[in-house]
């Protein structure tokens, strides 16, 4: 059960998202479940576009929202494997996959999250997730190699 | 003088018996050190070159230790039929034995016996402690007194323990004897409500809930999924012969062991979302919560459960293996929140101790593993004790308490406590500690000030703060839209 808290601040998260640029993006409420969730889709600097799922947990904002690429799926590799096969990779800056098999984007850890990250910074570094990927794919190297790491930026 | 003499033969018999009853007799011992040898001589006789045996020297006999508390309780039987049955733990082979109702621990050797009032013992194979009137004073801890007042002394009369050749039989009147030792600074009878919610209990939670049940604290609330593993040993209170419990039931009865009268109740639990309710529930009948884990994110969500309910909290940590250490108090509403101090001080925040595989399993990635790298219990425990008596600060907080002559010590939000200048961190350069009279060094307390955030998403205002900064009135948002 969702407390006013919960609901006002999910309502504002929202109104940020469209203030700032980040209007491709918008949370929902699902009233059939009542649960909540956010996506929307982000298109890299090349013009490919990928969808982005993020289920709110019922502790958030204290509990960090995963982030999930739903399409392309599966997201590949270089190489040609699948990138949800890696599970938590610091290489790859990717959590425990969705068990539909879309890739989690390591925007914070656990250790690093906390209730004053708006989602419009994860939405941000989603988008920084996906230059990075698109480099790994014209060049093999890790996304490692092109971002940093979260300790040092969270 | 020989031992052949039957004069002297007599009286070493007789000091013997003396030194056993611990009173004063006819003859004394004394070891003469031209003869090498141990001779009884007149109680006031003078001997040169020798030594005085006191009963400490001679203290060879073991000791039979009786609940006063059971006895009263028994009082009713025993006064009606001469006898009750009861048993020890018997240690160290027989040299101690301790009543059965003292003993959280029992022994591995079980010694049964009665305890007898005006009757003769019944079966010869038990230990009969056989209760005689007596005019001792209350305060000789040989002395037990009965429900009508009369004092009564113990005696042993069959069936002698192993390897001892008399027992001295003494009451232990827990709760007052313990209660003694605590009253002239601490206010038991306060201390003795108090409920203290301890969640996490590593080297540092284990050592906070012990120090307070030594303290008198009453009433425990004990939270933690773990179990004691053998690795565990070296710095947790709980030792080996524990391994393999779950550390909310080691603790416990570590708890009873110094506290017997304690109300101990235990979860084994781990604090995260799925258990937040069960949690909350604690939070709201806890005078004082202490959070002894090692993560960012089971401490953000008690501290967001804490600042719901109104309820102080400890938050206390050692740094990467333990070269320092941190606690923060919340007061909530009226001084910095754990959320205020993570985005305040966010490397502060994240130095942590990496002293088990889950810990390190949180932040490390399947190809960057992160190495376990504990403290020494040397360098956790000197933050578990200042976490403690800040934990006995806020418990006394409300009435007349010796404490509170430290209030004006204890204001900050935050302390600090290095047990060495780390190589890489921004105390690496800190000066020695004999060369420095005013400026910040190892083992000392710092007490440091932060503000309070108005806008935290926990404590203060956040949604109310980000409406206003985007010109938006919160009680009139937009619905979001019916997703799929």
């Amino acid at each position: 059960m969702w407390s006013s808290e919960q609901r006002s601040r999910l309502a504002v998260e929202h109104q940020i998202l469209q203030r700032e640029g980040f209007s491709q993006f918008s949370v929902y409420h699902h009233s059939a479940d009542d649960t909540y969730y956010a996506s929307g889709v982000a298109t890299s600097n090349s013009g490919s576009m990928y969808s982005l799922y993020m289920p709110i947990p019922s502790g958030f904002p204290t509990a960090r929202p995963p982030l999930y690429i739903t399409k392309p799926s599966p997201l590949l590799r270089a190489d040609g494997s699948r990138i949800s096969d890696s599970g938590v990779s610091h290489a790859m800056h990717t959590l425990s996959p969705h068990e539909n098999g879309w890739v989690q984007i390591c925007h914070w850890r656990d250790a690093r999250w906390h209730a004053g990250i708006v989602l419009q910074k994860v939405f941000l570094k989603a988008h920084v997730w996906i230059e990075a990927y698109e480099q790994h794919l014209a060049t093999g190297h890790s996304l490692a190699d092109f971002v940093r790491t979260m300790a040092d930026v969270a | 003088m020989t031992t052949s003499d039957p004069n002297q033969r007599q009286l070493i018999r007789e000091a013997m018996q003396a030194i056993a009853t611990r009173k004063p007799g006819r003859s004394k011992l004394v070891y003469d050190k031209t003869k090498r040898t141990i001779v009884a001589v007149a109680e006031g006789a003078q001997i040169a070159q020798a030594l005085n045996i006191t009963a400490d020297d001679a203290d060879m006999f073991g000791v039979l230790t009786l609940s006063s508390e059971w006895i009263q309780e028994q009082w009713p039987a025993l006064t009606r039929d001469g006898v009750v049955p009861l048993s020890f733990s018997s240690w160290d082979d027989g040299d101690a034995l301790t009543q059965s109702e003292l003993c959280v621990h029992a022994s591995a050797s079980v010694v049964y016996g009665e305890l007898l009032l005006d009757a003769q013992p019944t079966q010869p194979q038990l230990v009969a402690i056989i209760l005689e009137k007596t005019d001792g004073t209350t305060s000789d801890q040989g002395v037990f007194v009965s429900p009508d007042g009369a004092t009564y002394r113990g005696r042993v009369q069959s069936a002698q323990p192993q390897g001892a050749s008399k027992t001295d039989v003494v009451f232990a009147d827990v709760e007052p004897q313990l209660a003694l030792r605590r009253s002239s600074i601490l206010e038991t009878t306060i201390l003795k409500n108090k409920t203290a919610l301890c969640v996490g209990l590593g080297t540092g939670g284990a050592h906070v809930a012990l120090e307070l049940a030594k303290c008198g604290v009453g009433r425990f609330l004990l939270v933690d999924c773990d179990r004691l593993s053998v690795g565990n040993v070296v710095r947790h209170p709980g030792g080996i012969s524990q391994v393999g419990r779950a550390k909310v039931n080691v603790v416990r009865d570590l708890i009873m062991e110094k506290n017997p009268k304690a109300h101990v109740e235990v979860r084994a639990i781990a604090l995260d979302q799925d258990n937040r309710d069960a949690i909350a529930n604690l939070v709201v009948v806890a005078d004082i919560v202490i959070c002894g884990t090692d993560n960012r994110q089971s401490k953000l969500l008690l501290n967001e459960l804490c600042v719901a309910a109104n309820a102080p909290a400890l938050y206390g940590g050692a740094f990467r293996r333990a070269y320092g250490g941190q606690i923060l108090r919340v007061r909530p509403k009226h001084s910095p929140c754990h959320q205020c101090f993570v985005a305040t001080m966010p490397d502060e925040a994240s130095d942590v101790e990496v002293s088990s595989e889950t810990d390190a399993g949180e932040i490390a990635y399947s190809d960057r593993p992160v190495a376990v790298e504990p403290g020494l219990s040397l360098d956790v425990l000197p933050i578990a004790n200042m976490l403690a008596k800040l934990a006995l600060l806020e418990l006394v907080a409300d009435s007349s308490s010796t404490l509170n002559t430290l209030r004006g010590d204890f204001d900050a939000p935050w302390y600090l406590w290095l047990n060495r200048p780390e190589p890489g961190t921004q105390y690496a350069d800190w000066p020695p500690l004999s060369e420095s009279s005013d400026e910040m060094t190892i083992h000392r307390w710092y007490g440091i000030y932060f503000d309070r955030d108005d806008a935290c998403p926990v404590c203060g205002d956040f949604v109310g703060s980000l409406a206003a900064h985007y010109g938006l009135d919160p009680a009139q948002l937009p619905s979001l839209e019916d997703g799929e």
